[in-house]
């Protein structure tokens, strides 16, 4: 009866009820878009990581992020082939340089340097132009989502990247840089001479291990045989990666703080309506208490208006969301909602509507229900 | 008909003294009133309530003024009583107290046998919801509920399911003639047909005593004698005790026994 009570008496008063429903779904939508837009922003952070298709990093001693590495002597990959349960170990460059724009102009590139015929750091999926563009002479290959920086380079297009001549041999799609530098695949010679680095010096090594051999016991190994690098599993330096920018940009705290802020509005707006309609209704409330509802059927009768509050505009909250991200979700801006938010988001809001049925009950406690009697 | 069915204190008590001092009330020379009878009805057996002396005072502008001296009040099982009396009278005052809706400063409330002046505030939520029925000046009907949902409530709380609440309310509306009004929403009825559906309410769960309060005051006089043959009806099928509280001369004469107050004494 209580659920019946609630409601009802919800459904009686439709305009508070669009007006808290409003808020839940306004909060539940905030929530999921601008957690979304984080993870999908961060997950730039570790996007050469993610794709490397390696078990291990090796870098610099104190490496932190996959866009800033520091050189490390290439000599040394040999003595990390030489420990047993690594399959394949290849060097990587990343750096910086400049690509030349039609207009005379230049754009800032970051340069990923692969080796030929290992798919280590190869992080990209060409979509357009030559699988094997890296092959072809001075072929380098560029995101389709860089053509606005990059002035829409066609294939076979050519430019010069550090004073060499390159040829936009291929495009792939959605590997793009947290730093919106776009990336620049070549080979791993030819990066050397784009950045003008040390061509005896690499960024990093990627190694593969053999199936079933512990990973971190490797780490140990190359660690314990080259002091100078650092050396962890690639799920820890895309981790390393990103809380390099939550740490030093406070991402983290921004984004945190737009989602603190509609959930504080859902709690608001949810609050709000249930306390206005408690206040429309406090003769009503008056009356149940004299007729014997208890207290604890009171909080349930008003804890279960928010949850019938809750669930359908967490409903509609989550439908929204999902359908936002379907439409709007672009590689320059992801919205990448994971299964763990939407019902991360849906508890949380929940428990915020529970809790702001708090505020109406406040107020109905100090019903006394003689008052009914007064006219 | 008022002054015909009063009786004296004297008549009531005797000679007796009993005390009465709650406060600083000096001007009450007062002993324990009880309502004068017109019939042979008095505490006995079929008592299902008893009130003794009951005082109660409220504080109003700083200064305690008594609202209830020393009163004292039976219903048996059955019976209907009126409370009548002006405004201010403590009428209300004694239908909260007996109605377990406001604490009395002292005095005993007993309803059938068991004490209630006592208990503690969701203690005497139950006495409420297990033995007492209430009709309300002005209905107090839930709006959002529908008629039959309204007089299902008590049922509900009583732990009945609600689709079985529901049938016995929608045959609870048919006797009081709104069988065709078992869907609708209070907003949607007259007043005369909300005060029944509100009597609905107060009898369906077979309480040993209804409590109205001024049950007629919002109805026209059709109406309201319409409501008041059909709560005598309604209780005595459950041979309830009734206190109705009012000041309307027209349906005195559905009173067992009429107990005029003023002054927070009955007359």
């Amino acid at each position: 009866m209580l659920w019946n009570i609630a409601l009802r008496t919800l459904a009686f008063d439709r305009g508070k009820l669009l007006a808290g429903l409003v808020g839940v779904t306004f909060s539940v939508v905030l929530v999921n878009i601008q957690g979304g837009l984080f993870i999908g922003l961060i997950q730039k952070a570790s996007l050469l990581v993610d794709h490397s298709n390696a078990d291990i990093w090796v870098g610099h001693r104190g490496m932190h992020n996959v866009d800033f590495p520091h050189s490390i002597p290439e000599r040394w990959i040999h003595r990390i082939r030489g420990i047993p349960g690594v399959e394949e170990a290849q060097p990587l460059r990343i750096g910086f340089s400049e690509i030349s724009l039609p207009d005379g102009n230049f754009e800032g590139v970051t340069v990923v340097g692969i080796r030929d015929g290992t798919d280590l750091g190869r992080a990209y999926r060409v979509v357009d132009g030559a699988v094997d563009g890296l092959s072809q002479v001075d072929g380098v290959i560029v995101d389709q989502c860089d053509d606005e920086r990059l002035f829409a380079p066609a294939i076979g297009e050519t430019r010069e990247v550090g004073g060499k001549r390159v040829r936009i041999a291929a495009k792939s799609h959605g590997i793009l840089s947290f730093t919106v530098t776009p990336y620049l695949f070549t080979t791993y010679d030819r990066a050397a001479s784009f950045m003008n680095s040390d061509p005896m010096m690499a960024s990093y090594f990627l190694v593969r291990v053999r199936p079933g051999v512990d990973r971190e016991s490797v780490c140990q190994e190359i660690r314990r045989r080259l002091s100078g690098v650092s050396a962890m599993p690639a799920e820890d330096y895309a981790s390393t990666s990103v809380q390099f920018w939550m740490t030093r940009t406070g991402i983290g705290l921004s984004f945190g703080a737009a989602t603190s802020l509609g959930l504080l509005v859902g709690l608001v707006m949810v609050a709000q309506t249930l306390y206005a309609m408690v206040l429309d209704r406090i003769s009503e409330f008056a009356t149940l208490k004299a007729i014997g509802m208890t207290e604890r059927e009171i909080i349930l009768l008003l804890g279960a208006q928010s949850s019938l509050v809750a669930v359908a505009g967490i409903s509609i909250g989550l439908f929204l969301a999902w359908g936002i991200r379907g439409l709007f979700s672009t590689p320059r801006a992801t919205i990448d909602i994971p299964l763990g938010l939407y019902l991360a988001s849906a508890a949380l809001v929940f428990g915020i509507c529970l809790a702001a049925s708090a505020l109406p009950y406040l107020r109905v406690r100090r019903v006394d229900p003689h008052t009914v009697l007064q006219g | 008909m008022l002054n015909e069915v009063s009786m004296s204190v004297s008549e009531l008590h005797g000679s007796q003294p009993v005390s009465f001092v709650p406060g600083t009330d000096t001007t009450a020379d007062a002993k324990p009133l009880d309502c004068p009878v017109r019939t042979s009805n008095s505490v006995g057996s079929q008592a299902v309530l008893v009130a003794r002396e009951i005082c109660k005072s409220y504080k109003i502008g700083g200064e305690q003024r008594w609202v209830l001296r020393s009163v004292d009040f039976h219903a048996n099982a059955g019976e209907c009583v009126f409370l009548s009396g002006p405004s201010g009278s403590g009428k209300s005052t004694l239908l909260s107290i007996i109605g377990c809706l406001l604490e009395a400063e002292s005095g005993q409330v007993t309803i059938m046998d068991r004490r209630v002046d006592n208990l503690s505030v969701a203690q005497r939520t139950l006495v409420r919801r297990q033995m007492i029925g209430f009709v309300f000046q002005r209905f107090q009907l839930i709006r959002g509920l529908s008629a039959q949902d309204n007089v299902a409530v008590p049922l509900t709380l009583q732990g009945i399911s609600l689709s079985e609440a529901r049938a016995r309310a929608g045959d609870l509306l048919r006797r009081v003639g709104l069988e065709m009004h078992r869907k609708q929403l209070p907003t949607a009825m007259s007043p005369g047909q909300c005060q029944r559906v509100a009597l609905a309410r107060a009898v369906i769960g077979s309480p040993k005593l209804v409590l109205a309060d001024e049950p007629t005051a919002a109805l026209d006089g059709k109406s309201g004698t319409e409501v008041m043959e059909l709560l005598k009806e309604l209780v005595a099928a459950t041979n309830s005790a009734t206190v109705v509280v009012t000041h309307d001369p027209r349906i005195v004469r559905y009173a067992d026994r009429v107990c005029e107050i003023e002054n927070g004494r009955f007359k």
